[in-house]
């Protein structure tokens, strides 16, 4: 009912996008999800940006039915008939990005308790899903899908184990609809070593020994113990929705994405999980792994880093770590990502892993931390995180250098073949004013 | 409890004496004694200038009778001879709570229902942190146990205070005698204690440290006001009572040296001179401390050594931590060193330290002298007791100590504490001269023991050969001894052997038990005594030479040296001047004593450093229209906190400032937070890394102060709140009673200058008021307005209130919506100073657009972008650079959005904010276009300093690796040299965004 009336509100700007046709005068507030692709398509003339750290100079990019069908040179040779042919000469094409960890489309504002379903009730939550409660009309989607980003990994947080995660493209009606992989992993909070406490004496937090720590790993083994006997011994036990949400980890259907940033912490949550025999384990946050690399590459764990765009933790840190975390890791040759905690700057996503190239990665190789380093990290790379013939054709064209606030500007932009509506309320409020200033 | 006045006139009685006590009944025959004593064959340490050798003093009733050389013995008093002992003075403390109640801890919560007034009962001050009227001396109550801790470590007197509010009433000064109230309080009014802590207060007003100080210079301005009345208007006990207080020694808590200074000025603005209870940080910037020529009340409350085992658990120290470790010990050396005049206190050191402490002092540079000093005359004199306590000269009272020796000495035994002629012994004078060397007989075997120590602070050890020792647990009980020890052999004892014992002339023998239950009998025969090698036990801990250097600030990212103004020339840069020449290519910039002297091709000067900026862009400073860093607090809760000034609070050790540096910002002005519709009065600082307080300040700036609407002032995310106002129509009503009521304050005071001399002499003055100060300032265009805004209705009302009472409002901070109203913006002159994207976060923002800067811009605004973010802020380039992706800006325009457009909105446009011959040389070195995510800042200069360097940086991080790893080491040899330890903590600044309050008891964090 509410959506409906929403639509009412804004019909006198609602414009119907038409294939084959824009209405450049007046921008739309209301996003449409895009049919499935219809025409197969060539981009033409751009410099391709594989996502794999390979660059491709006047590339010709097609796509059929939803899938890559054509990635190269203008020297490949190959039948062009049938493609509608998209010039783009001196543009950029990059593989979508991907945004794992978020609680998009879960928190509209996040001062507005009613407008937020990150967090449920209770410490262990795996049977939670994230994905029912994925708002696919959230506003916020346009102002990511307008920087790069085309697919969110959607989890809760809070408690010790949150719940579960579902991958999610960008562009749809509703959830069902949205869903790219559905219950891909379980998110779960270690427990903090340490607790800050506010000193009066000092106007500072002070850290000490948080008392809760023993007892909520002792609760978290608990729940893993069950898991195991449970998936043991499934036909003679009593249905449980916990532990039935759990199995997953055991037997590799789902990943652990173990939040935690303390080098201690880290060691003692990656030891625990393989000990209750998780197959699949990816730290989250990772705040101190560079400082453990040797252990987290021994182990083979990719790393989700927190906010890229934060200040250093300690006084005495270089005041660039945050900026060049990604590269420490990269370094040690540990599979990272990025992600943003909040839903605020999220669609920054790109300029995060821009300064990571700026801060030792290079630019391919910061690409890869939001787009194929991502996919492998989820289990997605079959599907998408990189421009190879077979794999979706989820894929953007921007102005200039994608990961640069100053030349991100997107041109077109496509979730499986489909070509997105990128403008939304915020262009067609600019568009409103635009025309009432120049008028004026 | 309260009934202040009559107590107050009782200052100056002082000279009580034992015979005060016939006013009370008996219950047993007379018994008064006249506790006549002569000590003789004493060293006598008159003062810390005076000693007499061999000398006599004399006491009768409580009082020095006489100190001389030799005194005739009159009849009547008994003989105490105290050969080779020492009398000194009884110590002093003039910062004690001793035989006070506690206070009551209270919890404020910032969402919960606010107290608007003060819950004192009675005819007191407005503000329930405003206690002047409570007198010590009305509770004082001797505590036994207490006394007998302090007496133990020397102390024969105390100051003692309720530390409870900002205005904390008088003090009482006390002997530390056993006997009744009436006799060990000497003094019942001594001094009039402040501090910046509310303590028990639940009152709302005030949470921050410029609260406080508003609350004090407001209050000054009314007792000042309230006394000058001929016809009180109503009754304030409590200003009767500050009144009476001020020709006291006015002493206030400080627990830093920010403090310190802070409270300094408080009392130069009101001629006091304050003495100051110091953090024992002050040699962190001691020409400061130094140049407020306070007296000092200093503890001696250094950290213990970390645990360092773990190198990730030793990673949360901060170097800052480590070194103050390293460097406490030496503050009263340095103070001393400097000619600052202080007195030590034992507050906060627990008494098992206080003289471990005061040697480690002393061992760090402290002079015996000024120790001794410290701890009697001058507490003496800065408490007006001078003439009572502090030395041993007649007349005075007879407070002294009978030591083993140098008080000041690692072995010194303290005998017997006399307070008011009574005797408290701490350890029986006594007792057996045991030093020696031993043979230790016991089984048929003999063994090398040595006694070493005085008597009374024996201890002893078997000495197996040259290098090793067993260490023994020696007690001597007048002539009984016991020894306890396991002397490693199993073939002898497998366990602990237990000896007790007795003296038997210079031998002791005695029976014991072995570890398997066999008693033995044993002896130790006197073998000879020790030798002067031996007995050689230096004073205390020996001085370091390797001590770490103070930096500025004192943080690992600081200067030993703090960085100095250079000529410089900018060859062959992309120059960005934000003038009609725009971007410049291949040209060389010349500064010199601080300011842009040259721009042009081919410039030279022999003088100047040459920087090769081929290839590197050129810009002026970054300038932060809206930042929340570099200052100690942020919000105070007042509806009008007009009167809250942030230049009080600044502070300039925030790392944030070099990190931002790191990103190109130079200057900055420090915003008030966003708690109230009238928040309080900014700071405009510049980036001089390592300056203090107030050099951080722009000198000449205009005044500016903090407005705020919407959700944050009218408290949406409390349910519990009732602070008015509660919507948007009441945040009107706020501005429009403000400024009325401002303009009646000003028609009243003129009206009472028109007045001639003689009729002022009978009519009474208004009173003054900080708040309406602050608002007239606003009204006659002598203080701007930054307001933090968000929706259309409530910009348009601000606006109209401006042009009802004939001003301009300066800038729209945040100001999301502007782009709605940007038209209206433009007619009335008001700026916009916005953020590129940020939404999400509250329901007042949900139609925020990235074009806004664009829009404004458009219609002519003024804009700006800020960051209201500490870790937003060293990226504003490229903050800056997003107005060029959403709507196209040209780049300099972008550009100019983070340079000379805030120097507009902040009226610095004429000395800052572009490239221009004249102009400060604020400048940054970029390694590429400084839109570009990928540009950094090379080098940030303000005055033509070089504040951050890429280089000099990388010789930051290794400087800190390197001072951490010497720290460790020392830590580690501490440790094992048996000093105690505690475990790493990690500390953190909060980061202030508008609505993040910070006060004693409150703490939230929350989001612009």
């Amino acid at each position: 009912m509410y959506q409906i009336a929403k639509i009412m509100k804004r019909s006198i700007l609602l414009i119907f996008l038409l294939a084959g046709f824009t209405n450049l005068t007046m921008a739309q507030t209301m996003v449409i999800p895009a049919n499935p692709q219809s025409t197969p398509l060539l981009l033409v003339g751009a410099t391709a940006h594989i996502g794999n750290g390979q660059v491709i100079q006047d590339a010709i990019i097609g796509f059929d039915q939803g899938k890559l069908t054509v990635v190269g040179d203008a020297t490949q040779n190959f039948d062009k008939a049938g493609y509608k042919v998209i010039n783009v000469a001196g543009k950029h094409i990059y593989p979508g990005f991907i945004l794992p960890a978020t609680d998009l489309g879960l928190t509209e504002v996040s001062a507005v308790k009613a407008t937020i379903d990150n967090d449920e009730t209770g410490s262990i939550n795996p049977n939670v899903r994230s994905i029912i409660a994925y708002n696919t009309d959230s506003e916020l989607i346009p102002t990511l899908r307008f920087n790069g980003i085309l697919i969110a990994q959607v989890r809760a947080f809070g408690g010790l184990i949150s719940g579960s995660s579902s991958i999610v493209q960008l562009d749809a009606w509703n959830w069902e609809d949205a869903l790219f992989q559905a219950d891909d992993g379980i998110y779960l909070n270690w427990p903090n070593r340490e607790k800050r406490l506010f000193d009066e004496k000092t106007f500072t937090f002070k850290t000490v020994p948080n008392e809760n720590y023993s007892p909520q790993i002792r609760q978290l083994e608990e729940i893993f113990t069950e898991t195991l006997s449970y998936k043991n011994n499934e036909q003679n036990q009593k249905a449980n929705l916990k532990l039935m949400a759990m199995k997953g980890l055991l037997d590799g259907s789902k990943r652990l994405f173990l939040n935690v940033n303390d080098a201690k912490g880290i060691i003692e949550g990656v030891k625990f999980a393989k000990k209750m025999q998780v197959k699949n384990i990816v730290i989250v946050g990772g705040g101190e792994a560079y400082l453990i690399k040797d252990f987290l590459k021994a182990e083979n764990l990719p790393v989700i880093l927190g906010n890229v765009h934060s200040l250093p933790r300690r006084e005495d840190d270089d005041v660039d770590l945050p900026y060049k975390m990604a590269y420490l890791l990269h370094q040690q040759g540990i599979l990272t990502g990025l992600s943003y905690r909040g839903t605020q700057s999220s669609r920054n996503l790109p300029f995060f892993a821009g300064t990571t190239g700026a801060y030792g990665l290079g630019k391919e190789e910061a690409l890869k931390l939001i787009t194929s380093n991502t996919a492998k990290i989820l289990g997605i790379d079959k599907r998408v995180g990189s421009l190879e013939v077979g794999k979706e054709a989820t894929l953007f064209v921007s102005e200039g250098d994608a990961l640069d606030m100053r030349t991100n500007r997107l041109l077109h932009a496509f979730i499986n073949g489909r070509q997105l509506q990128l403008d939304a309320t915020q262009q067609a409020l600019y568009e409103k004013y635009k025309n009432k200033y120049q008028e004026e | 409890m309260k009934r202040v006045l009559s107590l107050i006139l009782m200052i100056g009685i002082g000279s009580f004496t034992l015979r005060g006590q016939v006013t009370f009944p008996r219950n047993d025959v007379k018994d008064e004694r006249s506790r006549a004593f002569i000590f003789k064959n004493a060293t006598i340490i008159v003062d810390h200038q005076h000693t007499i050798k061999n000398g006599m003093l004399m006491i009768k009733d409580g009082k020095i009778q006489n100190v001389a050389q030799t005194l005739n013995v009159p009849e009547g008093y008994t003989v105490i001879d105290l050969e080779g002992k020492f009398v000194y003075p009884g110590l002093i403390d003039i910062y004690t709570s001793y035989g006070l109640p506690a206070v009551k801890k209270i919890q404020n919560n910032f969402w919960g229902r606010e107290q608007i007034q003060s819950a004192t009962k009675g005819a007191y001050n407005a503000n329930q942190a405003i206690k002047p009227e409570y007198a010590a001396a009305e509770e004082f109550a001797m505590n036994s146990e207490k006394a007998k801790k302090l007496r133990n470590l020397g102390f024969g007197s105390v100051l003692s205070f309720r530390a409870d509010g900002i205005a904390r009433g008088s003090s009482v000064f006390a002997t530390l005698g056993n006997d009744s109230e009436n006799v060990s309080m000497l003094n019942t009014a001594v001094a009039a204690h402040y501090s910046f802590n509310k303590g028990s207060s639940t009152q709302s007003y005030p949470v921050s440290a410029m609260g406080y100080i508003a609350l004090l210079r407001q209050t000054y301005l009314d007792a000042e006001w309230y006394k000058s009345l001929k016809t009180k208007p109503f009754t304030d006990q409590s200003l009767v009572a500050w009144n009476q207080l001020q020709s006291l020694p006015q002493i206030f808590e400080t627990n830093n040296w920010l403090q310190l200074l802070r409270a300094d000025r408080v009392g130069d603005e009101f001629g006091k001179q304050y003495i100051i209870k110091g953090g024992g940080d002050e040699y962190k910037r001691i020409q400061e401390v130094k140049a407020t020529g306070a007296s000092l009340i200093i503890p001696l409350n250094f950290p213990e050594a970390f645990d360092v085992e773990d190198p990730l658990d030793a990673m949360k120290l901060s170097l800052k931590q480590m070194l103050h470790w390293e460097l406490a010990p030496t503050n009263p050396g340095i103070l001393e060193k400097n000619g600052i005049e202080f007195a030590i206190t034992t507050h906060r050191v627990e008494s098992g330290k206080f003289w471990k402490n005061l040697r480690k002092a002393i061992g760090h540079g402290l002079s015996e002298e000024t120790a001794l000093k410290a701890l009697t005359t001058i507490p003496a004199r800065l408490i007006n007791m001078d003439d009572m306590v502090g030395s041993l000269k007649t007349g005075m009272v007879a407070n002294f100590l009978v030591t083993s020796g140098n008080l000041f000495s690692k072995d010194v035994v303290i005998y017997e504490n006399w307070i008011q002629g009574k005797r408290y012994v701490i350890n029986p004078m006594d007792q057996l001269e045991l030093a020696g060397k031993y043979d230790l007989n016991f089984m048929g075997n003999s063994y090398n023991l040595e006694i070493s120590g005085k008597p009374g602070k024996h201890s002893a050890k078997i000495i197996i050969n040259d290098t090793t020792s067993v260490k023994v647990k020696m007690k001597v009980q007048r002539e009984l001894v016991t020894l306890n020890f396991d002397i490693g052999d199993k073939e002898i004892s497998d366990k602990e052997i237990r000896f007790s014992g007795w003296v038997d002339g210079k031998d002791i023998q005695g029976r014991g038990q072995l570890g398997n239950g066999d008693w033995v009998s044993w002896q130790a025969l006197h073998r000879d005594d020790l030798s002067e090698e031996d007995k050689a036990d230096p004073v205390a801990d020996k001085a370091d030479s390797d001590y770490g250097k103070v930096l500025y600030p004192y943080l690992g990212y600081g200067n030993a040296q703090v960085p100095t103004q250079k000529s410089l020339l900018f060859k062959n840069a992309t120059v960005w001047t934000n003038e009609s020449d725009g971007i410049m290519q291949n040209t060389d910039v010349l500064v010199k004593q601080g300011k842009i002297v040259k721009i042009g091709k081919n410039i030279s000067d022999k003088a100047a450093e040459v920087i090769d900026a081929t290839g590197k862009h050129l810009t002026s400073g970054i300038i932060d229209e809206h930042t929340h860093i570099a200052a100690t607090s942020i919000n105070d809760v007042a509806t009008n906190s007009s009167m809250v000034r942030i230049g009080d609070v600044i502070n300039p050790d925030d790392i944030n400032i070099y990190r931002q540096l790191s990103g190109g910002v130079t200057a900055a002005q420090i915003l008030h937070g966003s708690a109230n519709p009238i928040g309080g009065q900014s700071a405009l600082i510049k980036f001089r890394w390592g300056a203090s307080p107030e050099a951080m300040k722009i000198k000449g700036a205009d005044n500016y102060i903090k407005f705020a609407l919407g959700e944050n002032v009218k408290r949406s995310r409390s349910t519990a709140s009732r602070r008015y106002p509660q919507t948007r129509m009441g945040v009107e009503q706020v501005y429009m009673d403000a400024f009325t009521n401002a303009l009646e304050y000003e028609k009243e005071w003129k009206s009472y200058n028109k007045l001639s001399t003689r009729q002022k002499a009978t009519a009474d003055k208004p009173r003054r008021d900080l708040v309406h100060e602050a608002m007239l300032e606003i009204i006659r265009g002598q203080r701007f307005i930054s307001c933090h805004s968000y929706v259309q209705s409530e910009i348009n009302m601000l606006m109209h209130v401006a042009d009802h009472f004939g001003f301009k409002v300066n800038t729209f901070t945040h100001i999301l919506e502007g782009y709605k109203v940007a038209d209206k913006m433009a007619a009335h002159g008001v700026g916009g100073s916005t953020f590129a994207d940020w939404w999400a976060y509250k329901w007042e923002v949900r139609y925020a657009i990235p074009y806004n800067p664009i829009l404004m811009q458009m219609a002519g605004v003024t804009v700006a972008i800020n960051s209201d973010d500490a870790e937003m802020a060293r990226r504003l380039n490229q903050e800056a650079a997003k107005s060029v992706k959403y709507g196209g800006m040209s780049e300099e325009d972008a550009w100019k959005m983070v340079t000379l457009n805030p120097a507009k909105l902040l009226h610095l446009d004429d000395r800052m904010g572009s490239i221009k011959v004249g102009k400060d040389a604020d400048l940054v070195l970029w390694i590429d276009n400084p839109l570009s995510i990928y540009a950094k800042a090379e080098k940030t200069m303000v005055d033509g300093i070089i504040y951050y360097d890429m280089q000099e940086d990388l010789k930051k991080r290794k400087f800190i690796q390197h001072e951490r790893a010497r720290l460790v080491h020392k830590m580690k040899e501490a440790k094992k040299g048996g000093a105690s330890t505690q475990k790493p903590f990690e500390t953190s600044h909060v980061e202030f965004h508008c609505d993040v309050i910070v006060g004693d008891h409150v703490l939230y964090l929350g989001e612009h």
